[in-house]
């Protein structure tokens, strides 16, 4: 099924491997580069900033072959070739991504461009052949991204097919009357669990390292959606928004308890689960679902206002991270805060002086001198800051 | 995954590609099981901050007529001390190359101080005037302090607030999501001479500081700000003016692609390489639709049409050979 040379693959995982071991300084940098030298490799950019720069590119050209033969058609028969002109275009894509993998072409950001396209294409093609029947657009979307990872293992073809497995569920269960609405939120949950332990499964039997990082992403997706699903906010908004359901003052939706148990539980659950097995991912998400949890009590409680949560929240974190510190400073195993030579989250930190830069860079004072609310530059009204957190 | 690194490290070793020593240097380095927090744990010092800093600027902004403004001003007067206390204690004093502060925690209590003193000036400017109609002395001297801080503690945060300072002295907002939304502080003419100037003046900085060695590792951010200021600028008056003055500023952006174009190869530094080309790119297709513009193309717009696919595959081409020689000559 996998269009590219698994020797290829092969290759990929090894030149990341000395990638790493290089950066860690076990390995020279000669020695790197006689490795990449010695293994024949594809035609990938490793570099997101040019990746999303071809990404725009291919983007561009993909549109204008489309606007060729839209020009085509339209000038023959423009009532049917409107209702055509999206498989057409799906093609072109499929097409596009297929010339691109027989080059060797492997996350380059050209191919990315023709495969995502493509998907989009199919759905916007379904939508206008079905009217806009959602379920049937997600199944076909949901078929055609499956087929574009196991054919060319795109990683973002992936995440297309998790959001659209994800949209047939909720879509199916709407089909299924009040009573499929009623137990989404648990059918999502155990639906997710199961899928979760599926995938570590297959994870922990893998033989091909090519597939790793693709299951890795699905398995993550399932914590993630394991957690949304039963959140209290979510499950409210969704019930309001589609279900047309009202919450009055005093009252609360059904199972409440249930879900602002679990809206607190979980998070703690993954970060626990997180440290004892040292999966990272897990870890940012359990960061990431504590964050959540938190926004969703203050969505519906303003316990303090959002000032003094701000600076109470600063001092409270401040807390936990120079204490947190202080205790793993000199462990030399295991837990601790040295940074690691192989595996570091340092890209994150690289982005700190561009945030800072966002939420507190000066502004030039206002034109009009004679404003009551000129501040004399100095910016720092709060105006970098407010609606940002 | 931890197993398919083990295999990759061993298939290495079987092909001979790295040494019985290195393997085994390497299997004993992961036999340790390390997770390490660094990098979450600075984040959350640095999370911590920016959420303790923006609660104090809204709490005063909200409160600027309840609580005394004596109150305000001594308080944040003590924290601020408190915290510079902590940093000059704890600094090794003004060094000429990258230094660190051996508790980590410092370098966040430096940011939050730096921040705190520019929300300090802004209040005492705003209820005593202190620097009465001189609103430019109003920024200018949190920028004058920022910088310091900047160099005294070797500070990269806070050299970015010192620059966007600096630009908004001039009259330029310079805060990434002004420089990617909203363009309307560039598309005038003098404006958009000033923000030349300014990214210029930038340049000019970073090859003093290169020849006396000071703080060499700066260069960076300044010529990011440089490249995006310049190019940004010249971007927009090329599309907002006509009659002769966009061909100054298309001779700007050209000289300044060339300039950057040799300083990514200098400092083998990708994102600046990158942005100039998509700078010169948009440039170059702004001239060319001039041209076009200019010639009167309305009858064959379906052959421009029809001609696009082949641009832009000319242009793929060419993108891909200039990044592969790029990558040639930053690996040799």
């Amino acid at each position: 099924m996998i269009v590219y040379d698994k020797n290829l693959l092969d290759n990929l995982t090894l030149v990341e491997e000395a990638n790493s071991l290089e950066a860690a300084g076990f390995i020279s940098k000669e020695q790197k580069v006689f490795i990449k030298k010695e293994l024949p490799a594809f035609k990938r950019q490793s570099n997101i900033l040019v990746r999303i720069g071809f990404f725009l590119l291919g983007a561009f050209l993909y549109l204008s072959i489309c606007g060729v033969i839209a020009l085509m058609g339209f000038t023959t028969n423009e009532h049917s070739f409107s209702e055509i002109c999206c498989y057409l275009f799906a093609i072109v894509g499929f097409a596009g991504a297929e010339f691109l993998a027989q080059q060797k072409y492997y996350e380059h950001g050209l191919d990315d461009a023709f495969i995502l396209g493509a998907l989009l294409n199919v759905g916007v093609a379904i939508a206008i052949t079905t009217e806009g029947y959602e379920i049937q657009v997600a199944i076909f979307v949901a078929v055609a991204s499956f087929f574009m990872y196991r054919r060319y293992l795109h990683l973002l073809s992936l995440l297309v097919f998790c959001l659209a497995a994800s949209a047939v569920l909720f879509y199916g269960m709407f089909e299924l009357g009040s009573i499929g609405e009623m137990i989404l939120p648990f059918a999502a949950m155990l639906i997710s669990a199961g899928f979760y332990f599926f995938t570590k499964r297959i994870l922990n039997n893998l033989k091909e390292s090519y597939y790793c990082k693709g299951l890795l992403l699905a398995n993550t997706f399932c914590l993630v959606l394991f957690y949304l699903s039963c959140n209290y906010l979510v499950v409210r908004e969704l019930s309001i928004d589609f279900l047309g359901s009202e919450v009055r003052p005093g009252e609360d939706i059904p199972f409440s308890f249930f879900f602002y148990a679990f809206t607190f539980i979980v998070p703690v659950l993954y970060l626990i689960q997180a440290l004892k097995t040292k999966d990272r991912i897990m870890l940012w998400i359990s960061f990431l679902a504590i964050g959540f949890s938190i926004y969703t009590i203050r969505y519906y409680y303003s316990v303090l206002p959002i000032e003094v949560a701000l600076t109470l929240g600063g001092l409270v974190l401040f807390a936990l991270a120079y204490f947190s510190i202080r205790k793993l400073k000199d462990n030399e195993a295991g837990l601790t805060f040295k940074p690691d030579r192989i595996n570091n989250s340092y890209a994150i930190l690289n982005a700190e002086a561009l945030i800072v830069a966002s939420a507190f860079g000066m502004k030039p004072e206002a034109k009009a001198p004679d404003s009551p609310m000129n501040y004399g530059g100095g910016g720092f009204s709060g105006g970098g800051s407010e609606g940002t957190f | 995954m931890n197993k398919f690194d083990d295999q990759a490290t061993k298939a290495l070793l079987e092909r001979n590609l790295i040494t019985e020593n290195q393997y085994e240097e390497i299997t004993s380095y992961r036999n340790l099981n390390i997770f390490s927090l660094n990098a979450e744990l600075k984040l959350f010092l640095y999370l911590s901050v920016l959420l303790f800093t923006s609660g104090i600027g809204v709490l005063i902004y909200n409160n600027i007529d309840s609580i005394g403004h004596i109150a305000i001003l001594s308080l944040l007067l003590i924290v601020i001390v408190v915290c510079f206390y902590f940093c000059f204690k704890n600094s090794k004093g003004f060094q000429k190359q990258e230094t660190a502060f051996e508790h980590p925690v410092l370098e966040y209590l430096v940011l939050a101080a730096n921040i705190l003193t520019c929300v300090f000036i802004g209040y005492l400017q705003f209820q005593y005037e202190a620097f009465g109609t001189h609103y430019g002395l109003a920024t200018l001297i949190p920028t004058v302090v920022s910088f310091f801080c900047a160099y005294y503690f070797d500070n990269k945060s806070v050299l970015a607030i010192a620059i966007t300072g600096l630009a908004a002295y001039v009259g330029l907002s310079v805060t990434p999501q002004d420089l990617l939304n909203n363009s309307r502080f560039y598309s005038g003419q003098s404006l958009g001479y000033s923000a030349v100037m300014l990214g210029g003046l930038l340049i000019l900085w970073t090859i003093y500081s290169s020849k006396i060695q000071l703080k060499t590792h700066f260069k960076i951010i300044y010529l990011t700000f440089a490249l995006h200021i310049i190019s940004i600028a010249s971007i927009n008056n090329l599309i907002y003016y006509y009659y002769g003055i966009w061909i100054v500023f298309a001779f700007i952006l050209a000289g300044s692609s060339f300039y950057f174009y040799k300083v990514s190869h200098q400092m083998k530094a990708m994102s600046l390489y990158v942005f100039m080309i998509i700078y010169a790119y948009i440039g170059l297709n702004i001239f060319l639709f001039r041209l076009c513009e200019a010639v009167d193309f309305s009858d064959f717009w379906q052959l421009l049409i029809l001609i696009l696919p082949v641009y832009f595959i000319g242009s793929i081409i060419m993108f891909i050979k200039l990044i592969k020689t790029f990558n040639k000559e930053i690996a040799a």
